[in-house]
């Protein structure tokens, strides 16, 4: 199952953009925690590109949702300025200031993070998580 | 998200429902900013009715935290549900912020009946 949302780089769209990923992630299997999880590693990386690549200002945000057998990946794309989150160092914890928590629960959540460096027009960023504890173990793609 | 603000004694009380998120957070911050402002002895920050939060809610809460701190004030949160208490473990929080499972419970931890 596939769907692509267009969206503008607004933080008024991400909760209408939750509730139809919600029922995307339902039907594909998730149950309701990890279903939050993902939503959360989701939003997250939404967030960093209407603060770190569009710096506030509306632009194009790309969300591709692709549900399989074996895994779920979610693609987003946007124009804005390079902003590589795999290359935020991780923050240590508990974290006593405000801010700086976003990657590291991309990372902890998602079982890959793939940073696109060839994507020339803005950023491209994979989020993968697998269905099962094997495929989780092997890195498979 | 809505934010109900009420007052019993001494104790501020923020009742807050619905998702908090990098678009709904900067109310919240805003109305415990004014509390921190005037130096609030007791704050407590319901959640029952929050079903989502992300990082922009922790930093908010933890920020909160910070400012309370500074002038010897007291800052719980109570009732978190499922969803919220994951963030809080993901972010390795549980055991920086004072939490209460119920809100008569946090009462009593502030020195007061629900």
């Amino acid at each position: 199952m596939q769907k692509r949302f267009e969206l503008v780089s607004k933080s008024e769209v991400l909760s209408p953009l939750r509730k139809e990923l919600r029922q995307l992630l339902g039907q594909g299997g998730w149950e309701k925690k990890s279903t939050e999880e993902i939503l959360l590693a989701i939003d997250e990386a939404l967030t960093n590109i209407i603060r770190h690549a569009y710096g506030g200002q509306p632009g194009a945000m790309v969300v591709l949702f692709d549900d399989g057998p074996e895994k779920t990946e979610i693609i987003l794309e946007d124009c804005g300025k390079k902003f590589d989150p795999t290359q935020v160092p991780p923050p240590e914890l508990p974290r006593h200031k405000p801010g700086g928590l976003g990657v590291h629960f991309i990372r902890t959540i998602m079982d890959r993070v793939v940073y696109d460096e060839a994507f020339k027009e803005g950023n491209r960023l994979h989020l993968i998580k697998f269905k099962s504890k094997k495929l989780k173990g092997e890195g498979a793609l | 998200m809505k934010i109900q603000m009420t007052c019993q004694g001494d104790i501020h009380i923020l009742e807050l429902v619905g998702e908090l998120d990098y678009h709904s957070s900067p109310e919240l911050r805003e109305k415990l900013n004014e509390l921190s402002a005037k130096q609030a002895p007791k704050i407590l920050v319901n959640l029952k009715g929050v079903d989502y939060m992300d990082s922009s809610g922790i930093a908010t809460f933890v920020e909160a935290f910070q400012k309370t701190k500074r002038y010897q004030g007291r800052l719980i949160l109570a009732e978190l549900t499922d969803t919220v208490r994951g963030v809080f473990e993901i972010a390795k929080l549980e055991s920086i912020f004072e939490i209460s499972p119920t809100v008569d419970e946090a009462f009593t931890r502030l020195g007061a009946k629900a």
